[in-house]
């Protein structure tokens, strides 16, 4: 394309976008009418006030939020030197949104005033968390953005927990509102130009450094750069802004991840016109992306969260871009030089925890508020419903970790689980669709639903990854960019709003408790069947992570090794999600606690991970129907509430 | 008597309607301050949330027979193994509910043997609509909105498919809101929708979240809308949209004083 034809395309949007404001703008009142400047309300009739206090500032704030999203994602990729990083991958805008959702329950009429700063510290807090997960990397592309996503997951599951603790159990799922535009004063759209303005300038001081830190840290070093202090200074500018937009207008994803690109695609290469051309490029597309929701609007009358919709643009983004992701050489990992026999204490205290865990589930009751032992007739009336969602619960988290611990090992990634592989989404989308279709759906249909969205999700990454030699980066991030697709699809469904919403939401949660006799036994079945499965992989997951020479040289069948490995872990992990919902972070742990506990040859790591995942379900389902008798919490809610502190010690035990 | 237990909250509200209180019911906590009305007793057992009821609990409470709707066909199969489940449909989609609500009297009327009670309350409920309706005569020539605050700058509106939208047209009024149904937990739609129909009346149903009261107070769009200015904007108190013969009952008794007293509220 020549640079007259993109200039040319540049120009269409503008106009597109100018047009689409006046036409959204002259629907409501002819031009002729339009109050004059400046405004007066006491003058002037509601279509005027609507038009002067809540289109045209609308407009107003689309452009000047677009662009601080803009500004905020060329400032991260610059600074990171990673395609993929903005506000939304980066995890920074969940974080704000936790913050906020905590503040609006516990200190709502506080919140009137302070959510901006409420909103900061909130970023303030994501961001650090996921700098640290990545420090140890390098601050790699993939571990950053694979940390992003999870640090999101568990900041919406604690968001949910705390609204579900107030008793707000309709609300407790849906976290945070979806991006909003829509204005009824100018107070948004200048607090924003303020905003903007002073990052813009901060950034101008920033920008010669930044260019010499492009060189990669040890040139910029070299030239003087004080690049922990230029990271942590850009990076205070990106939460600046993007805390700033998340607590004015919600969530709005990926606007900050498309405008570098978009900005690049017209052919600019220079640090400091590429910022502004960012700026500029996240304005265009987030003022057009609105002006396309109103403009949908008024034809079939169903209105979107423009946030919801942006979010939708995310996934195929990812994947667009995952080609210019510079390629981290990996060393053969480390694990490898660690390989010693894991002690039969070890085992022996692994097989007393699942016991112990077990046991508790089965013979502890509470009645009243009391604790005790059950009664030889209380187990017996118990154990028919207890029976199914334990041995569903152990076969759910079985199937968890070790599909966690089968892709940990494939991607040489501790940050893999089946949460990252788009599966769950997938699932639910599925899920979704069957509440869509039939107007009250079975349970069978609700399984078929959410099982063939499970493996639909894993088709598309399975396709996308195969054209790339299945490298286990390329996977872990088409699974992310299917999971943010995933995540973006349920958002907007939820936001059309009707009963099929809390249903979905009940999903989300899950629970054990829906399991039945014939489930349950049905999952064990899968779950053995599986184990046996990955126990055949054993080789192929001890040789797949020394590296493709290594491979080659082996004569490893490496591409269908890595379906075949991918294929298993995606069933387990809708099985398992069917039972439990999308969040949990069994997968994650699983298999880390087997590593760490000398569980380290394949073999037994395969297998201790899934007893850990076992006993971890079993423990959080005996929590989730204990912590708030007689009300029981959602276990995958639960499971992932004790995840999210294990993430964050391992952040400090691991540094 | 039949021990009966109540998973969906539009059934709890049936039953007690027609004088069965049941042994336990779901949500309790909620259901007191969303719901407000019929008043339950404190004898009724709390089995927790509507999603996940705890199974244990209900089973220790020995119940004949479980109620509930279609909304929980996940959790039938775990319930069918401690009672029979008796199962009404309330709501759905895009179709109006109250004749519905009305439908499930009749039904677990029969199904409980009480079809004289059922049949009673019918009758006494078409009465008190009629006599509403009269009262109405006059004030439903102005169209109403019917409005949950979601936040400062949105709201969720009540269609001629949801409960309330039924209930306000048996009683004469006009639905200023002429679409479908929005309503979910982030509210959907931007407050100056509301001003589409200038002549009409606003009614907000439950209360206004505290962190929007004074962004709403202040709000341009929304003091400029005539109902606002023309102080034709009425709050009621907690009703449970999706709920049954006695959320009806309870949000037409709450808008009938609202729309037929002098207008001094704002």
């Amino acid at each position: 394309m020549t640079a007259m034809a993109r200039y040319a395309i540049v120009a269409v949007a503008l106009f597109l976008a100018l047009g689409l404001q006046l036409h959204n703008a002259t629907a409501l009142l002819p031009f002729a009418a339009w109050p004059a400047w400046p405004f007066d309300p006491a003058a002037m009739d509601t279509n005027q006030i609507i038009l002067a206090y809540a289109v045209l500032p609308r407009g107003a704030v689309a452009i000047l939020a677009g662009a601080a999203l803009g500004l905020t994602g060329f400032l991260f990729q610059q600074v990171l030197r990673n395609p993929i990083a903005d506000a939304s991958t980066l995890g920074l805008s969940s974080g704000a949104q936790l913050f906020i959702v905590a503040a609006t329950l516990f200190l709502p009429s506080a919140i009137d005033g302070s959510r901006e700063m409420v909103a900061l510290a909130g970023a303030a807090t994501a961001t650090a968390i996921v700098f640290f997960l990545g420090w140890r990397r390098n601050f790699e592309p993939v571990t950053m953005v694979v940390s992003g996503l999870l640090v999101g997951v568990t900041a919406s599951a604690v968001a949910a927990a705390l609204t579900l603790s107030q008793g707000e159990y309709l609300m407790s799922l849906v976290t945070w509102n979806g991006g909003s535009l829509s204005q009824q004063d100018w107070s948004t759209a200048e607090r924003l130009a303020v905003e903007l303005g002073i990052a813009l300038v901060a950034s101008f001081f920033l920008m010669r450094p930044l260019r010499l830190l492009a060189l990669g840290d040890t040139a910029a070093r070299s030239l003087g750069v004080g690049v922990t202090a230029i990271r942590l200074a850009v990076a205070a500018i990106g939460i600046f802004l993007a805390a700033g937009v998340s607590a004015k207008l919600g969530l709005i994803g990926f606007v900050g991840l498309a405008a570098p690109h978009l900005a690049k695609a017209v052919g600019i290469r220079n640090e400091s016109p590429l910022m502004v051309a960012s700026t500029a490029a996240g304005a265009l597309l987030l003022w057009l992306c609105d002006g396309l929701v109103q403009f949908a609007a008024q034809a079939a009358a169903e209105q979107f969260p423009t946030g919801a919709v942006t979010a939708l643009l995310g996934g195929p983004l990812l994947l667009w871009l995952l080609p210019k992701i510079r390629h981290a050489k990996r060393p053969a990992h480390a694990q490898l030089h660690l390989v010693r026999k894991s002690s039969p204490a070890a085992a022996a205290t692994l097989v007393l925890i699942v016991g112990i865990a077990l046991a508790a589930s089965l013979l502890v009751g509470r009645s009243e508020g009391v604790w005790h032992w059950l009664s030889l007739t209380e187990f017996e009336q118990f154990l028919p419903m207890r029976w199914p969602r334990l041995l569903a619960a152990c076969a759910a988290g079985g199937l968890l970790a070790l599909a966690g611990a089968m892709l940990q090992r494939l991607t040489s990634n501790e940050m893999a689980s089946p949460e990252v592989l788009g599966v769950s989404g997938g699932a639910g989308i599925g899920f979704a669709m069957a509440l869509t279709f039939a107007a009250s759906p079975t349970q069978w249909q609700m399984l078929a639903g959410a099982g063939a969205g499970a493996v639909t999700a894993t088709l598309l990454v399975l396709a996308y990854a195969q054209r790339r030699h299945l490298e286990p980066d390329r996977l872990l991030l088409a699974g992310v960019a299917t999971s943010s697709l995933g995540t973006a699809i349920l958002g907007a469904l939820l936001a059309i709003g009707d009963q099929r919403a809390w249903q979905i939401l009940n999903w989300l949660g899950g629970t054990a408790s829906t399991a039945t006799e014939s489930s349950a036994v049905l999952l064990a079945a899968l779950a053995v069947a599986t184990l046996a499965v990955a126990l055949t992989f054993v080789r192929w997951l001890t040789l797949l992570p020394l590296g493709n020479a290594a491979n080659v040289a082996l004569g490893m069948p490496q591409r269908s090794a890595r379906v075949l490995i991918v294929a298993s872990a995606a069933v387990a992990t809708a099985a398992a999600s069917l039972l439990v919902g999308p969040l949990s972070f069994v997968g994650l742990m699983g298999p880390h606690l087997a590593r760490q506990s000398g569980f380290v040859r394949t073999r037994e790591h395969l297998l201790a991970s899934f007893a850990i995942g076992a006993a971890l379900m079993v423990l959080a389902d005996f929590g989730a129907r204990n912590l708030a008798f007689p009300y029981e919490l959602p276990l995958g809610l639960f499971a992932a509430l004790v995840g999210a502190p294990y993430l964050m010690w391992q952040i400090g035990w691991r540094r | 008597m039949t021990r009966v237990a109540a998973i969906d909250w539009a059934m709890l509200e049936t039953a007690i309607a027609l004088g069965v209180t049941p042994i336990a019911a779901t949500e309790l906590i909620a259901f007191r301050d969303k719901a407000v009305e019929p008043a339950i007793p404190p004898s009724v057992a709390d089995l927790g949330l509507r999603g996940s009821p705890n199974y244990e609990y209900l089973h220790a409470l020995k119940p004949d027979l479980i109620l509930s709707s279609p909304f929980y066909a996940r959790q039938e199969a775990a319930l069918e193994a401690i009672a029979p489940v008796y199962s009404l449909p309330f709501y759905v989609r895009g179709e109006p509910p109250y004749e519905k609500a009305l439908n499930a009297v009749s039904e677990l009327g029969r199904k409980l043997e009480l079809g004289e009670q059922a049949e009673q309350l019918l009758a006494w409920q078409a009465a008190r609509i009629g006599l509403m309706r009269e009262k109405l005569a006059t004030a439903a020539k102005t169209p109403v909105y019917i409005v949950n605050i979601g936040d400062a700058r949105h709201f969720r509106a009540f269609g001629a498919d949801s409960m309330f939208g039924d209930i306000a047209a048996r009683l004469g009024l006009v639905n200023a809101w002429t679409d479908r149904s929005r309503f979910t937990f982030a509210a959907p739609v931007p407050l100056e929708a509301l001003a589409a129909r200038p002549e009409a009346a606003i009614i907000i149903v439950s209360d206004i979240p505290v962190e929007a009261r004074t962004s709403l107070r202040d709000s341009m769009i929304w003091q400029s809308l005539e109902p606002v200015r023309k102080s034709r904007v009425f709050q009621i108190g907690n009703v449970n949209p999706y709920g049954g013969i006695c959320a009806a009952m309870r949000f037409a008794s709450l808008v009938t004083p609202a729309l037929v007293q002098p207008r001094e509220q704002r």
